[in-house]
């Protein structure tokens, strides 16, 4: 990676010259055909591709009237323009909201509306083209799904639902991620994005379990597979795998060994991520949400609670109940699952787990709101509780926290530049980029609060953080998740309960 | 990727340059799979790490989380990418399929 140069840090976000073509040719690589067959999609791009495509969008726009109603209802405001970050770090007019949607808007007018069926170019109707093709294999894939220019956008449009809409018809069409569609079969054979096997998690907890052991004396255990435990913990796979991800799952153990609960992981919903979301496909994310729901029914919970991942919470949280119906099996007190920040907040403040503050002292913590908790789910009682939980967390259990700008945070947070689906090499150099106006506000906390801490509850940030941190000339274990900073100050020891 | 010689060894490599045959692994084939890779030599610790790679795969199929096979083999604890940079590499070299691209994506620096 030491070809790829970082932008300058300087503490600014500065709204770019315009240059069109700007990032041009950065595109996933194209799913062959035995994958594309696996996962229910045509092998390849057929000589007859503009059918393939259309009847996937006419179908698209009679199911989703959203989708019919944001194609339409774009009054070119411009309010957008300004608000994407891969717009600010690249420049190129594609990547502004806008114009990103008018890829398919264009389309849209000239097969479905009669004044683009009539006037043609003068109506801003576009017709289907293999040039039009790499267009959206392209710039629908430039954009992470994270949501911030809807929050500006006077009308409500959900530029990432066009986003997955557009993602939805290249695959019906015979054009897929790469990326994408291994992880949804994995998801789908095995249980997990990573592709391990029971087996292979239960030796992973055995380790983290004499991890936490050799660190703290304590035996707190990982439980897998056990029936008639009180609480299901979903979490994504990247926390049974690599570091800081499994520094939050040594945390999560420790809160329930603390409040004395019965809690498991499930190897056959060992995934709390769901990428059929990144694709738009209700299919694919209704047979991974699927999963869930059956480890929690067999395992007989009552209750399922979700880890450290900001897209898993988003489909467990806002989309669940209509893609496998009503958790109506669990305790009535939770038939909505909850996020592990609520109950570890709960226990907080019940006075159920003690915390050293000191324990992190060596930190002066920032904390990065994810697009898919800030923006598209909620937590606790009340309208924001998804914003102030966490930093009621990291407050309980840190001396030193600050916030980063305000135009960067809450429901304005700048996405990681890795989310929605874009989280590998071949895209590194727009995630690179795409992470800068992020990173400008972290400079300025950086500068400011001397912030060495990087407090994060989803694992796409966190391994796009770890990743490209280095490049921007920060060390990557700056980079961490919430309850690693609870895990390094909680007091264990004679249980108190809850 | 076809076929890549290594002394009087053909080693065929995938499309994506992973080891076409898990079972035709041998420590000659993993000094012409290092070369490949641009890895020098396969000093002793490296030598470990590609043998417990190989024995976890068999008992697993999976990958394995890193500071385990640091342990496992008595090594310091960031052992894999002191060794080797990046731990894909030393999958490769390893003999064994291309894990998952998420997996990729949590390792690779």
């Amino acid at each position: 990676m030491a070809d790829i140069k970082a932008p300058e840090l300087t503490g600014e976000i500065i709204t770019p010259k315009v240059t069109p073509g700007a990032s041009k040719g950065i595109m996933p690589f194209k799913a062959k055909p035995e994958l594309m067959e696996k996962v229910n999609f045509p092998a390849e791009k057929p000589s007859n591709w503009k059918e393939l495509f259309l009847k996937k969008m006419e179908e698209i726009l009679k199911k989703y009237r959203s989708v019919r109603v944001f194609l339409d209802e774009c009054v070119r405001c411009g309010a957008c323009t300004d608000k994407c970050h891969y717009f600010l770090s690249t420049g190129d007019p594609r990547n502004m909201p806008v114009h990103r949607q008018e890829l398919m808007r264009s389309v849209y007018r000239k097969y479905f509306t009669t004044g683009g069926k009539l006037l043609g170019n003068l109506a801003g109707a576009r017709e289907l083209s293999d040039e039009l093709l790499e267009e959206w294999l392209t710039y629908f894939y430039q954009c992470s799904e994270c949501r911030r220019c809807s929050v500006f956008c006077p009308y409500g449009i959900d530029t990432a639902e066009i986003t997955m809409a557009a993602r939805e018809i290249l695959d019906a069409t015979g054009i897929g991620s790469k990326y994408n569609l291994e992880i949804i079969n994995k998801a789908e054979t095995i249980g997990n994005n990573l592709g391990m096997p029971g087996p292979a998690l239960r030796n992973t907890l055995d380790f983290v379990e004499e991890e936490i052991e050799e660190k703290t004396g304590v035996p707190v255990k990982l439980p897998l597979d056990v029936e008639g435990a009180d609480i299901l913990l979903v979490t994504p796979s990247a926390d049974f795998f690599a570091e800081p991800h499994v520094l939050s799952l040594e945390g999560y153990a420790k809160v329930f060994h603390q409040a004395g609960v019965n809690w498991t992981i499930s190897s056959h919903a060992s995934e709390g991520g769901n990428f059929g979301m990144f694709i738009g496909n209700y299919d694919h994310m209704k047979t991974i949400n699927k999963r869930i729901w059956d480890a929690a029914r067999d395992l007989k919970v009552k209750r399922v609670i979700a880890g450290e991942c900001g897209h898993a919470w988003r489909v467990l949280y806002s989309f669940s109940n209509t893609l496998n119906g009503p958790f109506d099996f669990l305790d009535s007190q939770y038939r909505q699952p909850s996020h592990i920040c609520e109950y570890t907040l709960d226990l907080i403040k019940k006075g159920a787990i003690k915390l050293d503050k000191a324990a992190n002292d060596e930190f002066s913590v920032t904390f990065h709101d994810s697009c898919n908790v800030a923006r598209a789910s909620r937590m606790g009682e009340t309208p924001g509780d998804q914003m102030t939980i966490p930093r009621e967390i990291i407050n309980a259990c840190c001396n030193k926290f600050v916030d980063m700008a305000d135009d960067t945070i809450g429901e304005r947070t700048f996405c990681c530049g890795g989310g929605g689906g874009v989280l590998t090499d071949e895209m590194i150099d727009i995630r690179v980029k795409g992470a800068m106006p992020r990173m400008q506000a972290l400079k300025r906390v950086k500068d400011s609060h001397d912030v060495n801490f990087f407090a994060l509850i989803c694992a796409i940030c966190k391994a796009q953080f770890t990743k490209i941190f280095p490049i921007y000339g920060i060390e990557m274990e700056e980079v961490g998740g919430v309850h690693q900073l609870i895990s390094n100050s909680i007091q264990l020891g004679a249980k108190e309960g809850v | 990727m076809g076929i890549i010689e290594y002394g009087d060894v053909k080693i065929e490599l995938d499309d994506e340059g992973y080891l076409k045959n898990f079972d035709d692994w041998n420590e000659k084939m993993a000094c012409g799979l290092a070369e490949h890779a641009g890895v020098d030599e396969l000093s002793k610790e490296r030598m470990e790490v590609i043998k417990f790679m190989r024995d976890y795969y068999r008992q697993y199929s999976a990958f394995p989380i890193l500071n385990s096979v640091c342990r496992n083999i008595h090594q310091p604890k960031d052992c894999v990418n002191e060794d080797f940079v990046d731990p894909v590499v030393a999958w490769k070299i390893a003999g064994l399929p291309k894990p998952s691209e998420e997996v990729i994506s949590y390792l690779k620096r």
